[in-house]
Order: structure tokens, then sequence, then C-alpha cells
């Protein structure tokens, strides 16, 4: 029987992966997959708060703008990433160095 | 229900007519058929509708405080003001990206598009009052942001720039929404007039839930406005980013983050409880590094725009202290400050941006000698210097003095002890500046040039609430001081 606390558990355990993944991955796609495993982290959140505890839509509702929104940022971080590459010829975290005092 | 709708509208006016205005600029852009064609139709009338957005934002100030669309959206004097200071900031940027060479001319009119982009999502989030509406803001905000730092395409550091904002801002949204979406667990609801009244009553695990998730909350807003630790971005952003981008940096999302900052501080402490212990405590200590470490990094800089950077990070430190105050008398201080350091920072980067287009680089050498090269240029610059180092008869110093009068009131002593330092070493860099534009000498006789009429005309015009709120700070004092917020 699933309840709030596993929804909760489940979604810390994404936070967290999310967080390793941005901090251990030097692969900037990779370092973009973390942002996406920590905003899906929060929607589940959100739905799993929205069933057991506060029964209205707001949950829902919040859920739906954070897949829209993730869905911009990616596409707009991707884009960097990619006029990144096409410079730099790497994906790399290390390689950006260009801005060091 | 329409009858509603449309009420609700006119109060919303700004908005609307921004929002008109961005897509119309997109329309613009693309009727232009010669691609390096300079952009001046598309500037004047950028600068004229938001003239226009101006107007109708002061014609807003007198109004009372109201919660429009299902209390989603505060119009309230404070979020009004905020957002002059928002669109005077705007029209300055997008005026220095006319005669910038930073911003190659086929990009020019996207700048200005992006750059209203961003008041929207600036004004969202100044008005914000629940959850979601703060988000969507400080989602506008950011997105249209990471492009407008890379908006050289071409250039290395510029794209690192756009990308390393992209990678911090993404983390920091993704944390605070995880803390949002368990402050929504613990108060079953986003709205923050169900939040205002739930808060003193907390005990308990949720008491304890509420701590963690305001912390995470708070890392969105801090990387926002860059306070340290979240700092780490800002000084290779700024560097990164064309110039005109920087100025816009410095003063829009600082000052919609401000607003942000300042309402869900009142929304989470105005009870009184064992989280208003903790919030406090965590902005003093987040206050004094956030000084300390902008003003002692901003002194090694060999680069103004580097500099100018690490001093707003300075600046941005003293600002929140007037939250921790938690009255009146704090917003106006946050407010006075916002608005002479919007002035100040527009025209430090009008001529760093002339300087750096002129010789190439922006570092202290382009200014030596500049009091003979360009004479009206020079003492401004140094007015803006020791404006910013908080020296009177500028306005820098009244909004100081107000910082540290009413944190000083609360018998803050430690923290003003701590914000007084930090006063000095600012003056040390500062004046190291000044120094080299007036008792430098010039490599060569050359002047300045293209420094046209209507150029010195705008910072003149700049100018004068620099050098005047200084003086007659009473009236800007009492426009600020009705300029109070509203929570329910």
């Amino acid at each position: 029987m699933m309840s709030l606390v596993s929804y909760l558990i489940i979604s810390l355990i994404l936070f967290i992966v999310g967080l390793v993944v941005i901090i251990a991955r030097k692969n900037i796609v990779a370092i973009l997959l973390g942002i996406e495993l920590i905003l899906n982290a929060a929607a589940l959140n959100f739905v799993a708060y929205s069933r057991y505890v506060t029964n209205n839509l707001d949950g829902h509702v919040f859920s739906l703008f954070i897949i829209v929104i993730a869905a911009a940022e990616s596409a707009i971080g991707l884009a960097i990433v990619i006029r990144f590459f096409q410079i730099k010829e790497t994906i790399h975290i290390d390689e950006a160095t260009q801005l060091r005092n | 229900m329409i009858d509603q709708l449309f009420g609700f509208l006119s109060f919303y006016i700004p908005e609307v007519i921004s929002i008109l205005l961005m897509t119309t600029l997109l329309v613009a852009e693309s009727s232009v058929k010669d691609e390096h064609a300079p952009r001046t139709k598309i500037h004047v009338y950028t600068q004229v509708v938001l003239g226009i957005v101006l107007i109708t934002l002061f014609q807003n100030l007198g109004e009372k405080p109201v919660q429009i669309f299902h209390n989603a959206v505060t119009i309230d004097p404070f979020s009004t003001l905020m957002k002059i200071i928002m669109v005077i900031g705007t029209m300055g940027a997008v005026f220095i990206s006319h005669s910038s060479k930073d911003i190659y001319s086929n990009l020019k009119s996207e700048f200005s598009i992006m750059a209203v982009g961003v008041l929207i999502g600036g004004m969202l989030l100044a008005s914000a009052n629940n959850m979601l509406t703060f988000y969507l803001g400080i989602e506008t905000l950011s997105i249209l942001s990471y492009v407008m730092s890379s908006l050289k395409r071409e250039d290395a550091s510029s794209t690192e720039a756009g990308m390393k904002y992209a990678l911090y801002g993404g983390l920091s949204a993704g944390i605070a929404l995880f803390g949002i979406s368990h402050l929504y667990g613990v108060f079953g609801s986003i709205q923050f007039n169900d939040i205002v009244g739930q808060v003193a009553g907390l005990q308990g695990t949720d008491l304890a839930i509420t701590l963690v998730a305001s912390v995470l909350f708070f890392v969105g807003v801090g990387y926002k406005i860059s306070v340290f630790p979240f700092h780490m971005w800002t000084p290779d952003v700024y560097q990164g980013s064309p110039i005109p981008v920087t100025a816009f940096f410095g003063i829009v999302p600082k000052m919609a983050g401000l607003a942000a900052l300042v309402r869900i501080s009142f929304v989470f402490l105005s009870a009184g409880s064992a989280l208003t212990v903790s919030w406090v405590g965590l902005i003093l200590v987040i206050a004094a590094m956030t000084m300390t470490v902008g003003n002692v990094t901003a002194i090694g800089q060999s680069s103004v725009k580097r500099m100018l950077a690490f001093s707003s990070i300075g600046h941005v430190g003293l600002m929140i202290l007037g939250v921790v105050v938690m009255n009146e008398a704090g917003v106006k201080a946050i407010l006075f400050y916002g608005l002479v350091y919007m002035f100040m920072t527009l025209i430090a980067f009008y001529i760093t941006s002339h300087l750096s287009d002129m010789y190439g680089s922006d570092s202290y050498d382009v200014f030596r000698g500049l009091v003979y090269k360009h004479p009206v240029m020079a003492i401004i610059m140094a007015g803006v210097l020791f404006s910013l180092a908080g020296i009177p008869p500028f306005s820098g110093f009244v909004a100081k003095f107000n910082i540290f009068a009413v944190v000083i009131e609360q018998k803050h002593y430690g923290i003003a002890i701590v914000a007084a330092i930090n006063s000095v070493i600012a003056l040390y860099y500062y004046m190291k500046l000044a120094k080299t534009m007036i008792f430098g000498q010039a490599s060569g006789e050359e002047k300045v040039v293209g420094f046209t009429s209507l150029n010195q005309a705008v910072i003149i015009a700049l100018f004068i609430p620099v050098l005047f709120l200084g003086i007659f700070w009473e009236s800007a004092m009492t426009m600020a001081g009705n300029a109070a917020i509203f929570i329910k």
C-alpha cells in the first residue's frame, strides 16, 4: 500500500540523486539531466501532498506548470550547450575556463 | 465574471502593455530587411512604450492595495515602486544597448525583446502573492536571462557565461521548488494569504519541515539577488555578458528578487515564531558574509566590469539588512536604496560601456586621465563613485544612512559594525578608480570621441537624481513611505 511517506521518500531519493549527478558528473548534458530530476522530485511531492494531505487541486496545477517550465528551461539550456559545443568542441564542464580572473 | 476580470485588468495595465510591447517587437524585428541596419526606430518605439508603462505605474501608485486574479497577484504601492525602478532600469539598459558595440547590430532588437521579457517576469515576481506566481516570475526572469547573457553567439566567454548562468539557475530554482513543495504540504495551500495566519501556530514536525523548506526556498531568491554562498555565478556572468546586459542584470533581476525576498519575509515572519528567529539569524549571517565577500574580492579586480559586479554583491548585502528589521522603515530604506542604486549603476555601466567600446578593454587603464580626455564624463563618473562609496552629499550616503538607522534602531549593533567596516573597504576601491581618472596621466593626447550631446544629456539627466536625492531626500522618502507593503 502506497502512503504519503513512500512518495516523499521516493522524491527525496530523486532529489539527492539529482544533486549527486550535478556535483559528480562533468558532462554538461548530464548536469541538465540532474536538474530535471530535481524538478521532477518537486513535482512528485506536489502531487503526493495534493492527493494525501490537502485535498485541493493546487498541487496538480503546480506540477503541470513545473513540467512546462522544465521543458522551456531544458530547451534553452540545450541551445546554449550546443553553442558551447560548436565553439569548444567539447561538453566537458572543466573546459569552461574562459571566465577566470 | 467577465466584468470582474476586466475590473482586475485595470490594475494590470502596465504588465499588459509590456506583453504587447514584447510581441509587437518580435513582429517589428522580423520586418527589418537589412540585417545590419541600425535599429533606431525599434529602440525609440521601445522607449516610448516603456514610458507609457511608467506613466500607468505612477497612476497605480496612488491606488489602494488590491489583490487580483483570485489573490494570485498583489498590486500595492511597494510592488509598484519596485516596478518603477525596474522599468527605468530597462529603459536605461536599452538606451545603452543602442550605441554599444558590444552587442552586434543584428541582435540589438533581440536585446530589447529579451529585456522586456525579463521585465515582465520581474513585475510578476515583485507582486507575486502565491507560490505559483512566484515560481513563474522567477523562471520567466531566469530563462530569458540565460539567453541574454549568451547573446554574443560567436563569443566563447559570452556563451560560457550563459551556460554557467543556466546551470546555476536551474539548480537553485529546482532546490527552491523542492522547498516550496514541502511548504505546500505543511500549509495545505500555495496562497501567501493562507500561509500568513498559520505560521505562528506551527509546532513539532511541521515546524521542523518548514524550517528546512524555507531555507531551501531562500536558495531560489538568494541566487537571484546573488548573496553569499550563491554569488559564485555573478562575476563570471557579469564579465562574460555584453556590457548593456551586465547593466541590466545589475538592476532588474536584483530588484525583482529583493522585492520577492521582502514579501516572503513578511509572509513568514510577521507573526513572530521560532521561524522568525532563525530567518532573521540566517539573513544577518548571510548579509554579513555577502558584504564582506563582495567588497574584499572587489579590491583585487583589474577589470572595471568585474569590480562593479563584486561591488553590486556588496550593495545587495547591505540592502537585505532592511529585511531583518521587519517593519515599514526597513522596507522604505530598501526602496530608497534600490532607487538610488539603480541610477548609480546605470551611469557607471554607461560610461564603462562607452570607454570599453572605444579602447576594446574594460581595465582600469582605460580610465587613466579621463578628466583630461572628457571632463564631463570624468566628473559624473567621479560623482557616481563617491555616491556608491556613500560619501555625502550624494544620495548614496542617504541610502546607506537609512539602512544603518533602521538596523541600529533594532539594536543589531554587530551587523552595523560589519557594515561600517565594509563601507571603508568599498571606499578604498572606488577611490582607487576615482584617483586613476583624476590624477592618472593619460597615455596619449587623444580625446574621447563619439560621446554625443544626446548621450551627455541622458547621463546628466540620470545624474540629477543621484545628486539631488541626497539633498532633497525628504520628498522621495515620502513617496517611498506611502509605498507600504500589503499582506492580507
